[in-house]
């Protein structure tokens, strides 16, 4: 098996840790991730979407053009990425028009793009590979207590993201359990964690995050598991702002799914980079023996 | 008091044709995370409404409800029984605050970045040694010779310049 | 007195209000009818309500009399237990075949005294009361049911699933219990046209609810529970109590357009739940009233004669607030309480109201088995598998000689049904009438 790896911006140049445990992952399952050079932003659905569509398609056209390998197509770290190059895809396909504007532009620097490049989030690839994923389980996360935070975009449009439920999402509480962790249900789990709010209204922002981290807090849950970095970021960047504004005293770590993956193989954590998340899991895993 | 404008609504239409069947239910605002903790302050029915009736100064210049706080979490456009595209409708109105300059400079400065640089984000020299440090491959992204092209043809640039003054 | 003209019989397929009234009005011209219904008893789903709206007289008062009179009549002929299942001919000429299902009860030795079903061990969840309740595996389908003789439900009686038991046969002073009763095949022709009056499903049988909670919230009911629950002859005895506690209900919020005018479910109205969920407030208020109504809508639709004064009599005289925002989730707190957030319309404010109780009220849908019997009948159904009907001929069929009345084509209530099944009666007495065959 064999893909196209984008990385988007937010993962390679602020959060190169999630890059590196996803690597080990697939690198370990057997499934080869190509390097492909040349892809721009993606753009970004939450910024460059909102206010110039055509730049919106044409560089995301762009970017899809070059996963033309006759592979798996493109697989995606990022669910920002998934939902942007997933909706170029489901535009272009939809609208002669929309394809032939698209393509008018592209042409302009050199290319074409013939709507036919596959795309999927990384969650999908390991929830299509549990058998692969239970072989290579070495630790199971016993301990582990884990709420999921699905976020908006690895769902939401069904019609365009076409992967699991819209409401009622199961496949990563699947590829957890797989591992041997427990999931945590809460009363907020389908609730957005507020990041692109984040650029017009930081405090909403924060209110947003702050209702999903009080009721992740009350469920019990002694982690949180996530598949986008803007949620990463939402969740491990503001916990210590929340508690400056709130006095909470929140210190939960985040996982995004490649770490839990990458723990349960056996991968020594210490190359994983958890000493990059603000909110430090070392106490959780020294608690569950995977860290001394 | 405000005048419609109706060729603003038609232009909205004629990028999403379902704006057309919202019959006001309110399940959006009633489901949508933002509307509930801006206590209705932000709106998706009403911005829904506001666009069918044409009235492009409450949305563009006056921004009330502000569409720049939808959160894009898609809850909306998912249960709304008329299958009304909302984001996407959204999108179109915020297309069209760009155009007058009128939105949050963070927007600004993001596309300002990918005009100069290609990605949202450039590596920084700390990034750039961390990544070495994990054994992470140089990421090559795309050449600026490549998108320039493209941003010349869509006149980001110029919209751009109207948003930075 | 017959004629030869009049020598030629009608089926009528579906033994609710709509069949009833055709079976009378074709009976009365001296016509013979053969009246199919599935269930053991007629009546349908008039007979499961409490009142009708706009009048709120009591459902059962107005239609016990007709089924009496249909048990009764000289002219008609009650086939309970079964279906139709061939037909062949045309117009003016039908022969059909009928599967009668045993009752495993003689219909004409027992006496309803109810000593059977007092002594068996099984207990099975009641359809009539939608569960909310048990009855025995030989039970009565209904207190009122016409024919009022016991039923045996195969598939939960001990004789049938283990060979043991038979209780219910030692008990019976009238010896009316028959375990040998098989299926029948009754063939009938000179059926000079059908009427097929089916009625309809709700749409809580085919899809989950779970945006609101329904089946894992215990205080999120559908209408027709309610109905049950406020009916004096039902699991409550007609004293209404919240199922999760047992507490009378005090705040009770009323959803519209669950499933309907939903391009995601059925995408078209239901037609008679804004009239029946005010009707249901109603009659909550005069059980109780300290009892707050809120119905939430997208519209209003009233549009019926004395329609409006009746949802406006709700809002002055019954504590019926009618709110306009259609609810799309329900969450409940600590003790099993429902939350709605909702739109206040006048202030653009989104709000929270906690209640005791919430109404669902659902979609109707065709009844399941409209297919089977669409292809056995060779009559085409519309998009939404409803009966395909021409507008200006709502009671005709694609078929010549099959007609059609009531919710079996198009969602619609007691009043309309009634009068359709007059109309109905009346072509497919002209075939019979007319004097060619």
């Amino acid at each position: 098996m064999e893909y196209d790896l984008f990385l988007g911006c937010v993962i390679p140049a602020r959060l190169p840790f999630l890059e590196a445990s996803a690597r080990k992952v697939f690198d370990k399952m057997g499934i080869q991730l190509n390097d492909v050079d040349g892809f721009s932003c993606c753009p970004d659905p939450t910024g460059i979407e909102q206010i110039d569509q055509d730049t919106w398609l044409a560089l995301g056209a762009r970017n899809l053009s070059l996963s033309n390998n006759g592979n798996g197509g493109i697989i995606s770290l990022c669910s920002g990425c998934v939902e942007t190059l997933k909706g170029v895809n489901y535009h272009i396909n939809k609208d002669e028009k929309v394809k032939e504007k698209t393509n008018k532009i592209l042409k302009k620097a050199g290319t074409q793009y013939d709507g036919l490049t596959s795309v999927k989030h990384f969650g999908q690839v390991l929830y299509e590979n549990l058998e692969l994923i239970k072989k290579h389980l070495v630790n199971p996360l016993d301990g582990f207590k884990v709420a999921v935070h699905y976020g908006c975009h690895y769902l939401r449009p069904s019609e365009i993201i076409g992967w699991d439920d819209p409401f009622e999402p199961f496949t990563i509480d699947s590829i957890i359990q797989a591992l041997g962790a427990e999931t945590i249900e809460y009363e907020m789990k389908l609730e957005c964690c507020g990041n692109p709010v984040d650029k017009s209204d930081k405090e909403l922002s924060l209110l947003m995050i702050g209702n999903k981290l009080e009721s992740i807090i009350n469920s019990g849950a002694n982690c949180v598991a996530l598949v986008c970095p803007a949620c990463y970021q939402q969740f491990d960047f503001n916990q210590r702002e929340l508690n400056k504004l709130n006095e909470t005293d929140y210190d939960i770590p985040i996982f995004y799914l490649s770490e839990l993956v990458a723990l349960a193989f056996g991968i020594d954590p210490n190359e994983l980079g958890f000493k990059y998340h603000r909110a430090k899991p070392t106490a959780l895993l020294q608690e569950f023996n995977f860290l001394k | 008091m405000s005048l419609i404008n109706f060729e603003f609504r038609n232009e909205i239409l004629q990028y999403n044709a379902s704006l057309s069947y919202c019959y006001q239910c309110s399940t959006c605002s009633s489901g949508c995370p933002v509307a509930l903790i801006t206590e209705g302050k932000y709106n998706p029915r009403k911005i829904i409404e506001l666009a069918l009736l044409g009235f492009e100064e409450e949305l563009i210049e006056e921004q009330n409800p502000n569409v720049w706080l939808c959160s894009t979490c898609q809850k909306c456009l998912e249960l709304c029984p008329q299958k009304v595209e909302l984001t996407e409708i959204f999108s179109v109105i915020k297309n069209r605050c760009f155009e007058r300059g009128k939105l949050p400079e963070a927007f600004v400065l993001q596309a300002q970045t990918i005009v100069n640089e290609g990605i949202a984000i450039p590596f920084s020299k700390s990034i750039l040694s961390r990544r070495e440090k994990m054994n992470l491959p140089e990421i090559k992204t795309a050449e600026m010779k490549e998108l320039e092209p493209i941003f010349k043809e869509t006149g980001i640039e110029n919209k751009i310049k109207v948003g930075e003054k | 007195m017959r004629s030869l003209k009049n020598s030629k019989s009608v089926v009528i397929v579906g033994g609710g209000i709509g069949g009833i009234q055709s079976a009378l009005d074709l009976a009365d011209m001296n016509i013979q009818v053969h009246l199919i219904e599935k269930q053991p008893c007629i009546g349908g789903r008039m007979a499961q309500l409490d009142k009708t709206f706009p009048t709120n007289d009591c459902s059962i008062c107005i239609l016990a009399p007709k089924l009496s009179e249909c048990y009764r009549h000289p002219n008609i002929t009650l086939h309970t237990l079964s279906e139709i299942t061939k037909i062949n001919g045309e117009k003016g000429n039908y022969s059909i075949e009928i599967l009668k299902k045993p009752r495993y009860v003689k219909e004409d030795a027992c006496i309803n005294c109810g000593e059977c079903a007092e002594k068996c061990p099984m207990r099975v969840e009641d359809e009539f009361d939608r569960g909310l309740r048990h009855r025995k595996a030989i039970y009565l389908y209904y207190l009122q049911g016409v024919p009022a003789v016991m039923t045996i439900d195969s598939e939960h009686c001990l004789w049938f699933t283990k060979e043991a038991c038979r209780i219910c046969e030692k008990n019976c002073d009238k010896d009316a219990i028959d375990f040998d009763q098989k299926e029948e095949v009754l063939k009938l022709d000179n059926i000079g046209s059908i009427i097929v009056s089916v009625g309809y499903d709700v749409i809580e049988d085919s899809i989950p609810l779970n945006h609101y909670g329904y089946k894992e919230f215990r205080n999120v009911i559908t209408a027709l529970e309610f109905e049950r629950l406020l009916s004096a002859s039902g699991p409550q005895g007609g004293h209404i109590k919240r199922l999760s506690d047992g507490k009378k209900p005090k705040k009770i919020a009323y959803i519209q357009c669950v499933g309907s005018r939903d391009k995601r479910n059925k995408d078209y109205c239901s037609s008679i739940c804004c009239m029946y969920t005010s009707k249901e407030a109603m009659i909550a208020y005069e059980h109780d009233n300290e009892i707050e109504s809120y119905i939430f809508y997208i519209d209003i639709r009233a549009g019926g004669k004395g329609f409006t004064k009746f949802i406006e009599r709700g809002e002055n005289e019954y504590n019926i607030n009618y709110i306009k925002s259609k609810i799309p989730e329900i969450s409940i707190d600590k003790k099993e309480n429902p939350i709605i957030t909702y739109e206040n319309f006048d202030t653009s404010e989104i709000q929270k109201l906690k209640v005791d109780l919430v109404v669902l009220a659902t979609c109707i849908v065709p009844p399941k088995g409209i297919q089977e019997l669409a292809n056995i009948l060779s009559i085409q159904l519309d998009d939404f598998d409803f009966i395909k009907t021409n507008p200006y001929f709502p009671t005709e069929t694609s078929r010549e000689g099959i007609f059609t009345c009531g919710c079996a084509h198009e969602p619609m209530d007691i009043p309309q049904t009634v009068a359709e099944a007059s109309a109905a009666a009346s072509s497919a007495a002209e075939i019979i009438k007319g004097g060619e065959f």
